[in-house]
């Protein structure tokens, strides 16, 4: 009896044990064939990338992280491109005509263009794809993007028609070139208001990108396969698998045993990586800036002098070196030196490391240490102040550690604190501005306006919340804001560059790297500062 | 035994409502909201203020939790705010057979391993062997999980290439039992090793009590077989306290292997718990919060039968 209880026991732990396995039903995809061809580029191979992000949806009207982004970026087609170099290159479209003084955009796109699904894309798909954000039942979170969009219309059967209700060179610069065509003949009958939600975005995206979706795990993996009918020719490789890996450590590691191919690898373990075999490392400035921004609601930093004198107490080279261990370069206005936008033939105020000068530009504006407890004081208030980071970034927190002792040598007193994420957003802008200073950093545009962040008409609501106000820097952002021409955008930042140099509502602290991380025989890889796996349907693996 | 599970399922409807409660608030307490992690900052104002509209973020907390409580009772989680239009249900229905998996595997080898260990330990108490069993659990304690399945992974997946690096499956392969189990090997194994030490200890110390009582003596001087005595007499009347331990550990079967899931990549509920509050998915957040305030109530019950069938003085 007692035996037969205990044999029951086993044999349904069994059985609940059988059913959990195959309810884990595994991946049904075949191994990807290997086939060679004649000279080079060859075709064949599945490149497994990996990332610490998880995709969410597969519509770049919903989107709103890089996942994502990378993922749509294979399976749909998109009317322009940007770069490497960041320049606005024809994709989909064959031409983008400028009307009006730039008040309306003719685009004539390219003929035989095919869905995975085998039917043409016309302008008809264009026209439906750009007015969904105009509905007014469209609830995406990307509608300020397609604000300058009056109308968009059909002109023939390849040619569409975009009306602005004002001038924008952010239309033909972004809006032109962050969304995917949609098919209009599978999405026509559902209600925009119910697009979001609607399966196509997560089960089965139709596009006519370089790559077909084939299958997503959630938590797992997203699978793509070549599209043989890709209008610009086939890819090279048989598939792509974008693998979620969100441990960084274990990514590394799987990188070293060959289970993923491609990976962004964290600045603290590129050397590491660039020692295994059959792996390279292509190490390049990425798109983005790390600063410290100075809260001007508190008296403290309301002085431009003492903002700069705080820039040349602080030894940026110095953070550089030891807490980036030299990757990555100094920076002294908020745009890359990667971008067209970076100015090439000016000089910007530097500000260079001078704790002496820094002292005396204190003293200047009144600060002493008069009553010699060895902190700087002015009309009885102490220089003191906490500095604000976010949680999970190890090379910001020990920037604030650093910033704190270098400004101890000018008598300033300063407290880092570590913030989880989302309280940091929450605590740090409106209506809060909860903090004093903070070490953050900004991932750049391609095509930079630089108004969100510094036109004071942003502080109440925007990402101005540094409340830096300066009447000059507000004409000359929003005058920029008209001009579609490249060069004079250009000349006509240069100025602002050097106001912003000057005033240091920020004080820039460097431009981080990024390190990819590929196949020794991978060929055909061109680095893009903003998308990872930019033109992957041209990368080929040498056999 | 019927009539008790009966009224013990209906004490425990309050006890859930007021956790759901109590999870509400402290969960919209925390700072922020599901934009701030979500969002690419350059969104305009005007399409967070209509994000959060069309949430119902704007609501009365009251009303919320209120609109939240009815579909849940109607079996209706929602839908995910991060990870839009999939429904709630799907996002964990999708990971719970690999947790269960993992927690079930790890929880068996943990006690296939620590109560002969136990045993072992009492039988011959401050012996070599007892100092050398307490030791190694305690070691196995004493090491963090993240660390231990990274030393792990380095030796045994990337330099020896005997186990996979992660993962439930071999990518691009056919479904096979065999590949799964040697998946799921080391990060079980990971698990069981925190486990081990306290369910050793415990048996130890259950068994020496035991082992001083009359009715072993008895069995002894009747002249038992040493094993018989052992097993029979003093571990089954030790394994109580164990089982008790047991039934607690269940609830941690859903949100307790977040650490071994990240670094064995494993697609389980844990990671996706621990995202979900960093992202503010509140749908996400308080489903897995009943789900586990579940599996609290009904693991303590299931240790309650458990007591009943192990000791046969325990009558409901």
């Amino acid at each position: 009896m007692k035996r037969r209880k205990t044999a029951l026991m086993m044999l349904s732990v069994l059985m609940v044990l059988a059913i959990f396995l195959s309810a884990c039903s595994g991946s049904k995809s075949s191994n990807s064939s290997e086939k060679k061809s004649a000279g080079k580029p060859q075709q064949g191979g599945d490149l497994v990338v990996g990332s610490i992000g998880a995709p969410t949806l597969f519509n770049s009207l919903y989107s709103t992280d890089e996942s994502s982004t990378d993922i749509e970026q294979m399976i749909y087609s998109f009317l322009t491109k940007t770069d490497e170099n960041l320049n606005v290159k024809m994709s989909l479209a064959e031409s983008v005509k400028e009307l009006d003084g730039g008040l309306k955009y003719d685009v004539k796109i390219k003929k035989g263009v095919k869905f995975h699904d085998g039917e043409e894309l016309t302008a008809d798909d264009v026209v439906f794809t750009y007015s969904i954000p105009l509905n007014k039942d469209y609830k995406g979170e990307r509608g300020s993007n397609f604000e300058m969009l009056k109308s968009v219309e059909k002109k023939g059967d390849y040619e569409v028609l975009f009306t602005l209700k004002y001038k924008d060179p952010n239309f033909y610069n972004n809006t032109l070139d962050s969304y995917g065509i949609l098919p209009e003949h599978i999405l026509k009958d559902v209600p925009v208001a119910e697009l979001e939600d609607n399966e196509f975005n997560r089960k089965n995206p139709i596009g006519s990108g370089p790559f077909k979706f084939k299958e997503w795990k959630d938590g797992q993996y997203v699978k793509l396969v070549a599209n043989d009918d890709y209008y610009d020719g086939r890819p090279y490789l048989d598939s792509v698998t974008y693998k979620i890996i969100p441990d960084a450590n274990a990514a590394v590691a799987q990188l070293q045993a060959g289970d993923i191919d491609f990976f962004n690898v964290p600045s603290t373990d590129y050397k590491t990586a660039e020692s295994f075999n059959n792996v390279k490392v292509v190490t390049d400035l990425a798109l983005s800036y790390t600063y410290i921004g100075w809260n001007e609601k508190n008296e403290l930093f309301k002085d431009k002098k003492v903002r700069q004198a705080l820039t040349t107490a602080l030894d940026r080279e110095t953070m550089v070196q030891t807490v980036l261990d030299g990757d990555g370069k100094v920076a002294y206005i908020p745009e890359s030196p990667v971008s067209w936008n970076y100015p090439k033939d000016i000089e910007v105020p530097k500000f260079e490391y001078n704790v002496k000068k820094a002292k005396k530009m204190l003293k200047e504006a009144g600060w002493e240490d008069t009553d010699g407890d060895g902190i700087l004081d002015k009309d009885g208030k102490k220089f003191e102040f906490t500095l604000k980071t976010n949680q999970g970034n190890k090379v910001r927190e020990d920037i604030a550690v650093v910033v704190q002792e270098q400004l101890k040598k000018v008598g300033i007193k300063v407290t880092p604190q570590i913030v989880e994420w989302s309280a940091l957003v929450e605590q740090t802008n409106p209506p809060n501005w909860d903090y004093d200073a903070m070490v953050l950093g900004w991932s750049l545009s391609t095509f930079p306006d630089h108004y969100d962040i510094f036109h004071s008409s942003q502080s109440e609501k925007g990402l101005n919340n540094m409340w830096y106000k300066n009447p000059e820097v507000d004409k000359l952002l929003k005058d920029a804001k008209s001009i579609s021409d490249r060069n004079e955008y250009s000349k006509a930042y240069e100025k602002i560059y050097q106001k912003l140099a000057e005033d240091q509502p920020y004080t820039f602290l460097y431009y981080p790297n990024n390190h990819m991380a590929m196949p020794a025989n991978l060929e055909g890889y061109v680095y893009h500062p903003k998308r990872e796996l930019y033109q992957i349907e041209k990368w080929w693996l040498a056999q | 035994m019927v009539t008790y599970i009966i009224r013990r399922t209906l004490s425990s409807i309050p006890i859930l409502l007021g956790i759901t409660i109590l999870s509400f608030i402290i969960m919209k307490a925390a700072p922020g909201d599901p934009m701030t992690l979500m969002m690419d900052p350059t969104i305009s104002q005007a399409d967070r203020a209509q994000f959060i509209e069309k949430y119902g973020l704007n609501d009365p907390e009251y009303v919320q939790y209120l609109k939240w409580l009815g579909n849940m009772v109607q079996g209706d989680f929602g839908t995910s705010i991060i990870r839009k239009g999939t429904p709630v249900s799907e996002l964990i229905l999708a990971r719970l057979p690999n947790t269960l998996l993992l927690m079930l595997v790890s929880t068996i080898l943990a006690l296939i391993i620590s109560i002969p260990f136990g045993v072992i330990s009492a039988k011959k108490p401050y012996s070599k062997l007892d100092y050398g069993i307490t030791f190694t659990s305690f070691i196995g304690l004493a090491i963090p999980n993240f660390w231990f399945g990274l030393i792990l992974i380095m030796v045994f997946a990337v330099n020896l290439g005997w186990f996979p690096t992660g993962g439930v499956a071999t990518l691009n392969s056919d479904f096979s039992i065999v590949d799964r189990i040697h998946h799921l090997l080391l990060p079980a194994f990971v698990l069981a090793t925190a486990d081990m030490a306290g369910l050793t200890r415990y048996t130890r110390s259950n068994m020496l009590d035991v082992l001083n009582q009359d009715y072993i003596r008895t069995a002894r001087s009747k002249g038992f077989k040493e094993n018989r005595v052992l097993f029979k007499h003093g571990l089954r009347n030790a394994l109580l306290p164990v089982i008790t331990i047991f039934g607690l550990m269940i609830p941690s079967f859903i949100g307790g292997a977040v650490v071994v899931e990240q670094i064995f990549t494993w697609p389980g509920l844990g990671k996706l718990f621990v995202d979900s509050a960093f992202q503010r998915d509140y749908p996400v957040i308080m489903a897995m919060t009943v789900i586990s305030a579940v599996l609290v109530v009904v693991g303590n019950l299931i240790a309650d039968i458990l007591y009943a069938i192990v000791d046969p003085r325990i009558e409901y």
